[in-house]
């Protein structure tokens, strides 16, 4: 038995097209033909043959159309064909009534519509009339598809004969054009109508199952249905009355009553799309309303969001001078998109918000000015959700996108945080959001502030900020059990430590207020969070107690309110060592010490000792890890070395519990480092007796004795000789500085001592390092005995 | 005409008076030939010249007399031995005698009745001739010339639309309107169908034009044994492609003067009756038909220089289908005849049940 192979649904549509087509190339052939030889009756027979081809079921929308294309190019044949006929003096009517002989409806019509666009074009007869025959006649075609594209032919074989004159330019002697404008909205909107009417039909065709099949198929058709809006936008006479009046209530009635989800969403969007801007501006509302009617499954939302984006930006465009003010664009969009969503109880909440995101674009685009207006979106937002009992919008969900989205808009148009802040519902709209969802938030506010570096100067606005973005600031009641990645808690924290230092007010007494309102704020915040946060608020403090001090002239209490500021810090302090912090409250409280004795005010030395015996407090009780109490002394010497404001009674306890706390660490390498750090108080430290540093060279070599001793005591020699080398370089130090207590025997003791014990070091990485520092302090000799100016000095130096 | 061996010892034409303007008209054979004839009226004087030319000069033409007649007659075919003429005229035009020259001799029938249209159908001729007879003892020599007669009708005073709505019980109700009920031959048929239920799938529709001959001697009988019954499709037309929703109306356009069609005749002489019916033909996806004959009368009009084509135009009244409620309505088998007004009976017919 032969194999006849199976055809795919596609290769059968192939193959069905193609024999389409070659009729279509033969018959056309013939036509044409005929044509040139004169015998107009078998063009035409040949041409109906032709579009017999129409007549099929088997086709795809998209193969038909192909056969529709082929076919409407030979017509095109026949119509130019026709043209010249009559001008040469033919008569039109009687080729009207022959082709109605055909007895097949669709090459009928085709042909009629052919020879009745040539009737237009010879003037015999009112065009409107033919017009309202031809599209009446067009209903004899109920086929979806080939009813779509008859008439489809229809609008593109009239696309250039539609009247389109204010006023009828025929005259009785002369002919003329005839028909007015009017005439041919009539014209397209019936076409229109129908063209619709079938296309809706389609989807209630076949088995169900097909629906998607269809469903696409209906999509690929829609610019057919389309094009009928497109020429109603050509007209050119169509003024704005006439829109308002007759063009777009007509279409919006087809578009609303055909209740079909899909016409209703294209075409809308096609109304919206093909007429001018300025158009739809005075017809906003009636637009809205017919968009408030339509079909629940229509995604209503795009449709409006498209008209307002366009819009928003027409009033932003060089053309669009602005908005008219008569046009209360706003308050329109506003009350039509409240009542779209009362009618639609359905209504996803995503969608609503995403109608009040565009809502906020346009009041942002077209009333840059007007925060009143987005106050609004953002109050009826706040009502809709309260109607909507909807208190707690889920991360992750559309809804909480959309409004995310939603209250983005305004922080980053702004680009204010101030801004913001005068939006009344700004605030409470935020709350809807779960912990998730402001938590992002206020990072994008902050960020924002930081990125525009926007200046916070005022204690409410610190108020209302923090209260926002709240759930940086402190624990919440939704907050999830199991903390943030440190990471991410860090970065967060980091931002709102940054924030701080925007929160500055020209006016020292208004930052003050303001410091202490972020202290109230940041100190709830938990011992986790107050490490980033109160850090910058002391510093802040200690900035703006500087500040006193360059106004002390203007200022009579400056002193007190210094005074106050470092009370200030102090409590601030002790909250962060009651979070159990050691070496932050150490560090600004050393800081608080420097600037304290740097300003000078009344009292200062109290407040400088007062700090830095906390300081050493803290060293004392809480700092208990070694290599952390090296640091932490090496600060205190540090600080204390730079500090000037100590009379003798204050300084010398501490530089001698200094000494002492240093030559008391636990660690040998530890205490050795320590002494030889706190040898550099009794040089370079400040002196009451000689306004100047203390230059106690016995003191100093006293400290680097002990260091050498202590580092003889160490039994890891590699460390050992590190200390040495270490020490060394302190040696040096003091030994160019001049102090006579050191002697170039000294020195090189300690260089032979090194030499004598490097050789024996395992050789490692450790090894190398100890060895290239000491290679480094020799070369550095060296080029002293080199130096003609220093030689004399380092005589002896054996190296 | 002669069978025997004398010949034809005369030659007889008629020439009909005026002929160089009178209209012809086409009429077709009974083998479907056309032939082209001179048109009288009824009532117009059918006169002219009988030209008998004597074969040969000199020779001597005896008869019995020369006479014309002006005939109507209906010819059965399945009977065609009798021939029904309802028309018989006869002018003597020569007494017995001899003919020695070519005689031209004129004749007159004035003002003849001629009640009937020439007709040419499937079962039955109607015809109208001249007969001009040489009566000779053995055989006559005669010679026939026909003439085309049309009625013609003036236009109807009463001429009201058919509208009527049928339907299948919940699943197809329709109302149909045809502009008129009487149609002269050139005419168009301007209607519309509007769907009121549309409950299965259509495939197309379309409008036929039926003529139905029925001859035969039992034409009063409803089934008489020598009835025939002849229906012809003279047009088959698409009016719609695809399947209509509720609501939806189709317009109706349909020209008449391309059609070979003849005038209604009701009951020609007792002999044979030529109607016209209108069948609205809707086809299902099933290919199940569904139909609704309704009878039109055609008549010929007087021709007036040109139809007014802008009144063609206007085809879509909407005046038309303002009022359904006119005409009869009932259901398609309903077993209870309770139309008796309508013998018809208002269904849509479907020959498939």
């Amino acid at each position: 038995m032969p194999n006849t192979p199976q055809l795919s649904p596609q290769e059968e549509q192939e193959k069905l097209l193609e024999e389409a087509l070659n009729v279509v190339k033969t018959q056309a052939f013939q036509m044409k033909r005929c044509l040139d030889k004169g015998r107009l009756m078998d063009g035409l027979k040949h041409a109906s043959t032709m579009l017999g081809e129409l007549r099929t079921s088997l086709l795809s929308p998209k193969s038909y159309y192909e056969c529709y294309m082929a076919i409407s190019d030979e017509l095109r044949h026949l119509e130019m064909y026709l043209v010249d006929e009559f001008q040469k003096g033919r008569k039109v009517a009687d080729l009207y009534e022959l082709v109605q002989y055909a007895g097949n409806i669709v090459p009928r019509l085709y042909l009629l519509i052919t020879v009745g666009t040539v009737y237009i074009k010879s003037n015999e007869l009112s065009r409107k009339d033919i017009l309202k025959d031809l599209v009446e006649m067009c209903r004899g075609v109920q086929h979806p598809l080939r009813g779509l594209f008859l008439r489809n032919y229809l609008l593109q074989c009239t696309k250039n004969v539609l009247p389109d004159a204010v006023e009828d330019q025929s005259t009785e002697s002369s002919g003329g054009e005839s028909g007015t404008v009017m005439d041919s909205v009539d014209f397209i909107q019936l076409n229109f109508a129908e063209m619709n009417k079938l296309w809706v039909r389609m989807q209630h065709q076949g088995h169900s199952r097909d629906r998607e099949r269809r469903e696409n198929e209906r999509r690929e058709l829609r610019i057919l249905v389309g094009t009928n809006l497109v020429r109603l936008s050509q007209l050119e006479c169509i003024d704005i009355d006439k829109f308002k009046q007759s063009v777009l209530p007509g279409v919006l009635e087809q578009v609303v009553n055909c209740k079909d989800a899909i016409a209703q969403e294209y075409l809308m969007e096609c109304v919206i799309q093909v007429f001018p801007d300025d158009f739809h501006l005075q017809s906003l509302s009636s637009f809205l309303r017919a968009c408030a009617e339509l079909h629940p499954n229509v995604n209503v939302k795009n449709i409006i969001i498209a008209l307002i984006d366009r819009l928003a930006s027409f009033a932003q465009s060089e053309e669009g001078s602005g908005i008219p003010s008569d046009i209360q664009l706003f308050d329109i969009f506003s009350q039509q998109i409240s009542q779209v969503i009362q009618n639609r109880p359905d209504m996803p909440p995503e969608d609503i918000v995403s109608l009040q995101v565009a809502l906020i674009n346009l009041a942002l685009k077209c009333y840059p000015d007007k925060v009143d207006y987005v106050d609004k979106v953002l109050e009826t937002t706040e009502d809709i959700f309260n109607r909507l009992n909807l208190d707690h919008v889920e991360h992750g969900s559309p809804v909480s996108k959309e409004l995310m989205r939603l209250m983005k808009i305004p922080v980053d148009t702004y680009n204010n945080i101030l801004t913001v802040l005068e939006l009344q519902h700004f605030g409470p709209l935020f709350e809807y959001f779960d912990y998730k969802g402001r938590q992002l938030m206020s990072c994008h506010i902050i960020n924002n502030a930081l990125e525009n570096e926007t200046m916070i100067p005022a204690q409410e606005n610190v108020d209302a900020i923090l209260n926002i973005v709240n759930c940086m600031v402190q624990d919440q009641n939704d907050q999830p059990d199991e903390p943030d990645d440190p990471e991410d808690f860090a970065e967060e924290q980091g931002l709102m430590g940054r924030f701080i230092h925007l929160l500055q007010s020209e006016d020292p007494n208004q930052q003050f207020l303001i410091l202490n309102t972020g202290r109230k704020h940041f100190g709830a915040g938990g011992d986790k969070r107050i490490k980033f946060t109160l850090p910058p608020i002391v510093f802040a403090a200690y900035r703006l107690a500087i500040r006193y001090k360059q106004l002390s002239e203007e200022d009579e209490n400056w002193e007190k309110k210094c005074q106050k500021i470092f009370q200030f810090c102090h409590q601030t302090i002790g909250a962060l060592i009651k979070a159990e912090q050691a070496e932050i409250p150490l560090r600004l409280f050393l800081q608080g010490s420097l600037v304290a004795g740097q300003i000078g005010f009344e009292n200062s030395e109290t407040v400088a000792y007062e700090f830095l015996s906390q300081a050493f407090s803290i060293y004392e009780d809480e700092i208990s890890d070694s290599k952390a109490q090296l640091a932490a002394i090496t600060l205190i010497i540090g600080t204390l070395e730079q500090m000037s404001c100590f009379g003798e009674e204050n300084q010398q306890p501490l530089f001698t519990q200094c000494a002492l706390a240093a030559s008391k660490l636990l660690k040998k390498p530890d205490q050795c480092r320590g002494v030889s750090v706190s040898s550099h108080l009794f040089w370079s430290g400040f002196s009451q007796a000689t306004q100047g540093e203390f230059h106690d060279g016995k003191r100093v070599s006293d400290c680097l004795k002990k260091g050498v001793k202590i580092a003889n005591q160490c039994m890891d020699s590699s460390v050992q000789v590190q200390l040495f080398v270490e020490v060394l370089n302190h040696y040096i130090f003091f030994f160019e500085k001049g102090c006579e207590q050191i002697s170039v025997q000294v020195l090189n003791q300690i260089i032979s001592k090194i030499r004598e014990l490097l050789p024996n070091l395992e050789s490692n990485e450790e090894t190398e390092q100890i060895n290239k520092h000491f290679k480094n302090t020799l070369e550095h000799l060296q080029l002293k005995l080199d130096n003609a100016e220093s030689a004399e000095q380092y005589a002896g130096l054996v190296l | 005409m002669s069978f025997f061996g004398f010949g034809q010892s005369a030659e007889v034409s008629i020439v009909l008076d005026g002929q160089e303007n009178r209209r012809t008209a086409e009429i077709k054979t009974e083998d479907g030939k056309r032939e082209k004839y001179f048109l009288y009226f009824d009532g117009e004087t059918v006169s002219g010249n009988v030209n008998i030319a004597l074969k040969k000069k000199g020779s001597k033409l005896e008869h019995q007399g020369i006479k014309i007649e002006f005939i109507g007659q209906i010819e059965l075919y399945y009977d065609r031995g009798n021939h029904h003429e309802f028309t018989s005229l006869v002018k003597e035009l020569v007494r017995p005698g001899e003919l020695t020259h070519d005689v031209s001799l004129n004749f007159e029938f004035s003002q003849v009745e001629k009640p009937y249209e020439s007709y040419t159908g499937a079962n039955v001729r109607l015809r109208y001739f001249l007969r001009v007879t040489i009566v000779k003892r053995l055989s006559d020599v005669v010679k026939e010339q026909d003439i085309v007669v049309h009625t013609l009708s003036q236009y109807p005073e009463l001429n009201s639309s058919i509208k009527m709505e049928v339907g299948i019980e919940d699943c197809l109700h329709i109302e149909f309107e045809y502009n008129k009920s009487k149609y002269h031959l050139k005419d168009v048929i301007v209607g519309k169908i509007y769907f009121l239920l549309v409950r299965i799938k259509i495939k197309h529709m379309e409008l036929q034009v039926i003529k139905r001959e029925t001859t035969g001697t039992g034409i009063f009988a409803l089934e008489g044994p020598n009835t025939f019954n002849e229906n012809e499709t003279i047009a088959k037309y698409e009016i719609m492609d695809g399947a209509p929703v509720r609501g939806e109306s189709i317009p109706i356009r349909l020209f008449l003067s391309g059609y070979e069609l003849t005038p209604t005749m009701k009951d020609i002489n007792k002999k044979f009756s030529v109607r016209y019916y209108l069948n609205l033909v809707l086809v299902d996806e099933e290919e199940r038909r569904y139909f609704k004959q309704q009878e039109i009368t055609i008549f010929r009009r007087a021709d007036k220089v040109r139809k007014n084509y802008q009144a063609a135009l206007s085809h879509h009244n909407p005046s038309l289908l303002s009022d359904g409620g006119g005409t009869g309505k009932s259901q398609y088998q309903n077993s209870d005849e309770d139309t008796p007004k309508e013998k018809d009976g208002e269904a849509v017919n479907n020959d498939q049940r």
